[in-house]
């Protein structure tokens, strides 16, 4: 007899508890519901808001706004080296889980009556308010527009983005502009531009450079055009408000598997580059990152009032002609501070000036969720006057009650 | 609707909101991919604009602003060159960044003539020589095949190099470029383009090379 067969028959274990998949859910579905956790973000985002703001001193508002709140993570350079840290999370990170946090709270607390509609609304505007950074984020174009007085244009460019502009001008009316953005160049690879021939081979991509004549002996980068008479040194990209980064690179046009040498292209330089392949003029222009438009703006006038017997600015107006031909449209528009034109999805503001008063720069502001904020503080406010309404109103009618039930009280007495 | 503190398990509705979530996500991300692609336009022709400084008075570039037009190329000091201009061209000055003079030939098909001055050596010959074989696409010479390529045009103004290059491919662009030093400026008069239009006006440019003479002022 086995040992096993020996011992004493045991009664019938119970089944082992182990816990379901709701059960080991339930602490991290209580961690995102959590209010705790509202709580950390909004601080999170407070601390961000503050840092952001100082930061814009050194930074500039672009710099700053990219590096605290339209990131994921705030890094942090460790002085003398290479290596960078995370030691905070970014606006995006904290939006994203307040965002997370709401809509979680919203589909456990609260209940689907109308007692409860006001908070609803609220909750909804909330998470609306941060949708709509995430949208600004993703979609928002911030672009220029400048032109001078009796200037046509019918591009706006973006001042912190460039394109290597590859012109066909063969035709003796119109140009063919492909556009290779900077993101495309920054891999430093070979970009086929499509239904031509050419290929551009980007060797050497410079967020900001510096350009100078090249020294007596120094053998120049570029091989073909103005380039090669040109030094280039690459310089650390900059941000803040004041400071313009002046891009370089060195590409190398290949067609029909024939190299036409390698260019040195930058907005700093402003001799014309191209060459010809089998009987097709191409340029080569880096600049700034352009958006043709399908109509055309021309600056009619432009005024800058001061108060009388002093130099102090009054107001900055631009007359625009605006001419869609797709539209049949062509009307004069004027637009002066905050009163934008706002036209085929864009807000063209009144920005900046120059030339002695002849020269007119518009900001051109394209965000498909411009309303979102708006329509956020309306439900925000909307859901706060129907919960405070309600409340009243069951204050109210428990007050009568009570009054009522006091008053039946009395009269049994 | 579930009491508070009580899990709610994964419903359809969530679920929904989870794919609505994701294909969201998704849909921004192809968004956000697609300013990466080149992009073609096909615009008018706008007019010449320089982006900052020319070459000639390039010291420490920095800038990036957009800038004035640029006027014709200023004559040196000790005056410009002339020329007897061929029946039926016509003469613009200016036309295009650094130009001295734009010049058209009544010929059919594609071709342009310009007047290019610039101070100095502008690089020199052999460097400016390559730069048009580059830009039609072919390779580099030595000093020994510029010798052997060029064409000594003796004129009122002195010796003229002039080069005649053309292109490989099945439609072939042809170049015929003269360069002067004269003055402490280098003088580039060049035309270009289809290689039937340049055959067809390439004697009469050859007699106006034949015709420069220097203008003093």
């Amino acid at each position: 007899m086995s040992r096993t067969s020996a011992a004493p028959a045991r009664a019938p274990a119970a089944p082992v508890s182990t816990p379901s998949l709701r059960e080991r859910l339930l602490p991290l579905w209580d961690g995102i519901t959590s209010l705790k956790l509202t709580i950390v973000c909004l601080a999170a985002l407070m601390v961000l808001v503050v840092a952001c703001t100082l930061a814009q001193v050194h930074l500039g508002t672009w710099g700053a706004v990219h590096a605290y709140m339209r990131s994921w993570l705030v890094w942090w350079d460790i002085p003398g080296t290479v290596l960078s840290l995370p030691i905070f999370p970014g606006g995006a990170l904290a939006g994203l889980v307040l965002a997370v946090n709401l809509l979680a709270a919203q589909f456990r607390r609260l209940e689907l009556s109308w007692k409860k509609a006001g908070l609803w609304v609220v909750h909804a505007g909330l998470i609306l308010l941060v949708a709509g950074e995430f949208v600004t984020g993703l979609y928002q174009k911030d672009n220029r527009l400048s032109f001078e007085v009796g200037e046509t244009t019918n591009y706006v460019f973006s001042p912190r983005e460039v394109e290597l502009a590859v012109i066909d001008t063969t035709d003796p009316n119109l140009d063919d502009v492909y556009s290779i953005p900077g993101s495309l160049l920054s891999r430093e690879s070979l970009v086929q531009v499509p239904g031509t021939p050419v290929s551009v081979r980007v060797k050497r991509f410079m967020e900001n450079a510096q350009l100078g004549r090249l020294p007596e002996g120094e053998a120049p980068q570029a091989t073909a055009g103005v380039g090669t008479q040109v030094a280039v040194r690459e310089l650390p990209p900059v941000t803040s408000d004041d400071a313009v980064n002046v891009a370089a690179a060195l590409v190398e046009p290949i067609a029909g598997g024939r190299s036409y040498g390698t260019w040195l292209v930058s907005g700093a330089l402003g001799a014309p580059q191209g060459f010809v392949h089998e009987g097709r003029s191409y340029q080569l222009v880096l600049r700034e990152r352009r958006e043709y438009l399908p109509y055309a703006l021309t600056l009619r006038k432009f005024s800058h009032d001061v108060y009388p017997g002093t130099d102090i600015p009054k107001n900055f107006s631009s007359l625009v002609h605006l001419v869609n031909p797709r539209a049949g449209e062509a009307r004069d528009v004027l637009i002066y501070m905050n009163q934008p034109l706002r036209y085929a999805g864009k807000a063209f503001y009144q920005a900046s000036f120059g030339k002695n008063d002849t020269l007119s720069i518009l900001q051109v502001v394209e965000n498909p969720g411009w309303l979102l904020p708006y329509v956020s503080c309306v439900l925000v406010t909307v859901g706060l006057l129907v919960h405070f309404g309600i409340a009243l109103s069951r204050s109210v009618r428990g007050q009568a009650r009570k009054q009522q039930g006091a008053a039946v009280g009395a009269a049994e007495a | 609707m579930p009491a508070e503190g009580v899990m709610v398990p994964a419903s359809p509705r969530l679920d929904r909101a989870a794919r609505g979530a994701m294909l969201a996500l998704a849909l921004a991300a192809v968004a956000g991919c697609q300013r990466d692609e080149v992009a073609h336009f096909k615009v008018p022709k706008e007019r010449p604009v320089v982006q900052t400084a020319s070459m000639a008075g390039m010291g420490s570039m920095g800038g990036g602003q957009a800038g004035a037009d640029l006027a014709p190329a200023a004559v040196p000091e000790g005056g410009g060159l002339v020329w007897t201009l061929p029946q039926g061209w016509k003469q613009a000055q200016g036309g295009g960044q650094m130009r001295y003079a734009t010049l058209t030939p009544p010929v059919p098909g594609k071709v342009d003539v310009s007047v290019i001055v610039l101070p100095g050596s502008a690089g020199g010959e052999l460097a400016n020589v390559n730069r048009w074989r580059n830009q039609i696409g072919l390779p580099p010479i030595d000093e020994a095949g510029m010798a052997s390529g060029r064409r000594v045009l003796k004129t009122a103004a002195g010796d003229l190099s002039v080069y005649d290059f053309v292109s490989e491919g099945t439609k072939r662009t042809r170049t015929i470029a003269a360069l002067a030093q004269l003055e402490g400026s280098s003088w580039f008069l060049k035309m270009t383009g289809d290689a039937e239009a340049v055959a067809a006006a390439g004697p009469a440019f050859l007699d106006l090379l034949g015709s420069v003479r220097l203008e003093s002022h």
